[in-house]
């Protein structure tokens, strides 16, 4: 059986007193756009400069079509970085940038190079600036030149340290849809970081959700929006309500839960079991839910305290049973509503979802 | 009143500038007098550098000066730029140890430094001449390179190192390629401030030099003992010119430099 392209074993990295990488295990498929996703200080990073070679690790192993590359010096892993602050050479112009992979590591004759270079800048649509310098190049111009710089060495795999971090929203956009373009086109295999979560559900093929140094749950982006496997992925992911309900009893697919005087009907969890009389989190995505004028079955009872028109969206805010619920609808159909009336808050099924109450979530206040 | 303080300002800069530059431009026009004394002048001549020239122990000691200067200029080029560039790969006590004996000859009186060098280059029966003359004067140069060396390596970008590294570069390959490039505008710099201090320097080349080999500061520094006479005036004026000019060209390559980025 052939091995995966890269597999991360039990790694664990310290600095100084603290633990920043906990026991990450998981493989990476040849030619997948694979995103590491987590908020800021999660040890994404430093996991990515891990695997780059420029960072070693405490414990564990990492290993490259089934070899292990630890303690091999990263200009001898067959592994490129594109860095979030793109990091070209200041004193070269785009050619030699580009160029310099190959020439420090003598493997290709100057006419090929030539060649190489103009393919590489053809397919990150920047042929004709070969002669510019860095300092010469727009944001989203050097970024392109980071990521041909580092294509023209064919990596096993192409790392990118958040590199959109520092484009304005509409650039970002743009190039969210070419970076998952020019992965299809090369079949290069991406590690992507990112603490976006748009970006990462936009383009990975599969989501490494990190928090704390540990995973958190690895899966497709519909699986991870959809069926978040613990709190922090639930919290983290979408923009949902989230409520501590009580389980008044289960049945087959749905258990039956009380918020207040309200009792509704959840589609229960597949990777968690729940019993009667246990307490635990329901979940419901803002923009599944809707609000009702009218009693309707499976609803929570609400008075409205707010309305926002933000364009097409609307935000409304109610109080159900002391707490606070955002529900976002995209049109007004339902019923006119206003600030103090009493309404309903019914959901599509699959927008809810049910957790185990974890103990570090109560302190947290929900 | 921000005009009167202003105004008083200009008054206090230009007796400054007086105070400052009236005794160079006095050498420089006493340089072309006729009259041998200072108490007159009598008219323009150009004889006092034609005697000069004539001169075989100031074209002599002028000769020296140039070596010892330029050699003076690239040994410190070479070490200071050495251990700014190896102090990035030590660990930070290791750095602050580098750092401290670089800046200790700053800090030493030249006096002290000079008879120290005396004492030692006797106990190893070094003769004096151009080899103590460059050793010594590179002892003060070399902090210079060092410092402006390394204020330029502290501005590069981490990940460009590393990029290049990620790139498929040695460690080596990686100073060749990226850091020496990205250095080289301070190098200059550095070495003209170096070019220029070796050549005025007096106190630690008195101690420094041979019997045949004298630097022209020394030189005229010994002339000074029967009196200033026009001579003197004259090689000061080419001198201050040399200075200024070489001065001049570092302030250019900073500039340069600073465009670059």
């Amino acid at each position: 059986m052939k091995p995966p392209l890269l597999s991360l074993v039990d790694v664990n990295k310290y600095f100084g007193d603290v633990h920043v990488l906990k026991d990450i295990s998981f493989t990476i498929e040849q030619g997948e756009f694979l995103t590491l996703l987590g908020p800021s200080g999660c040890g994404k990073t430093t996991l990515l400069r891990c695997i780059a070679g420029l960072e070693s690790v405490h414990s564990g192993d990492i290993l490259l079509h089934g070899r292990s590359i630890k303690g091999i010096v990263p200009n001898k892993r067959n592994v490129n970085t594109v860095f979030q602050n793109y990091a070209l050479f200041p004193h070269l112009n785009v050619y030699d940038n580009i160029a310099y992979g190959p020439r420090v590591k003598k493997s290709m004759t100057e006419t090929e190079l030539t060649d190489r270079v103009r393919d590489v800048l053809d397919l990150v649509q920047m042929l004709g600036y070969e002669k510019r310098m860095p300092h010469q190049l727009s944001g989203g111009q050097r970024q392109r030149i980071a990521i041909a710089r580092a294509l023209i060495n064919e990596p096993a795999i192409l790392l990118l340290d958040e590199p959109l971090g520092a484009l304005d929203l509409k650039l970002r956009k743009h190039m969210q849809t070419e970076l998952a373009h020019l992965q299809k086109k090369t079949g290069t295999t991406f590690v992507y970081v990112t603490h976006d979560q748009d970006e990462a559900l936009n383009m990975s093929d599969r989501i490494v959700v990190i928090d704390q140094g540990k995973v958190q749950q690895l899966g497709s982006p519909r699986d991870i929006y959809n069926n978040p496997s613990n709190l922090f992925v639930t919290t983290f992911i979408g923009d949902r309500n989230i409520m501590q309900v009580s389980v008044v009893e289960t049945g087959e697919t749905h258990a039956k839960v009380r918020l207040g005087e309200n009792v509704v009907s959840i589609r229960k969890p597949k990777q968690h079991s729940l019993q009667a009389g246990e307490d635990a989190i329901l979940a419901i995505h803002m923009d599944k839910m809707r609000v009702s004028c009218e009693e309707t079955a499976n609803a929570l009872r609400g008075v409205v305290s707010s309305i926002h028109y933000a364009g097409s969206q609307i935000r409304i805010e109610l109080k159900v049973d002391e707490k606070t619920i955002t529900v976002v609808e995209y049109q007004k159909t339902e019923c006119e509503c206003n600030e103090g009336d009493s309404v309903f808050v019914v959901w599509e099924d699959h927008g809810a979802i049910l957790l185990p109450l974890e103990e570090a979530w109560i302190e947290r206040g929900v | 009143m921000k005009l009167k303080t202003s105004k008083f300002g200009a008054f206090y800069l230009s007796l400054f500038f007086v105070v400052l530059y009236l005794p160079v431009l006095s050498v420089i026009l006493y340089s072309f007098n006729a009259s041998p004394s200072t108490a007159q002048w009598t008219g323009f001549t150009l004889d006092w550098y034609r005697e000069l020239f004539r001169d075989r122990v100031i074209v002599e000691s002028f000769k020296v000066s140039i070596e010892v200067a330029l050699l003076t200029a690239l040994l410190s080029a070479i070490m200071g730029t050495a251990s700014a560039v190896i102090s990035m790969w030590v660990t930070d006590g290791m750095k602050k140890a580098i750092q401290g004996m670089m800046v200790l000859p700053l800090l030493v009186p030249e006096i002290a430094l000079g008879i120290a060098l005396l004492i030692f280059f006797n106990s190893i029966n070094l003769p004096f001449g151009h080899l103590t003359l460059v050793l010594s004067h590179s002892l003060f140069c070399v902090p210079y390179v060092y410092i402006m060396v390394q204020l330029r390596l502290k501005e590069i970008d981490r990940s460009i190192l590393e990029s290049a590294r990620d790139l498929g570069a040695t460690t080596w390959q990686v100073i060749e390629t990226v850091i020496l490039p990205l250095v080289t505008p301070s190098i200059i710099t550095a070495s003209l401030l170096a070019l220029a201090m070796s050549l005025d320097d007096v106190i630690i080349s008195t101690y420094m030099s041979g019997a045949k080999t004298t630097t022209l500061p020394v030189h005229i520094f010994s002339m000074m003992r029967v009196g200033v006479t026009p001579k003197v005036n004259a090689l000061c004026t080419l001198i201050l010119v040399g200075t200024f000019f070489i001065v001049g060209l570092s302030q250019l390559t900073k500039k340069q430099n600073k465009e670059a980025v």
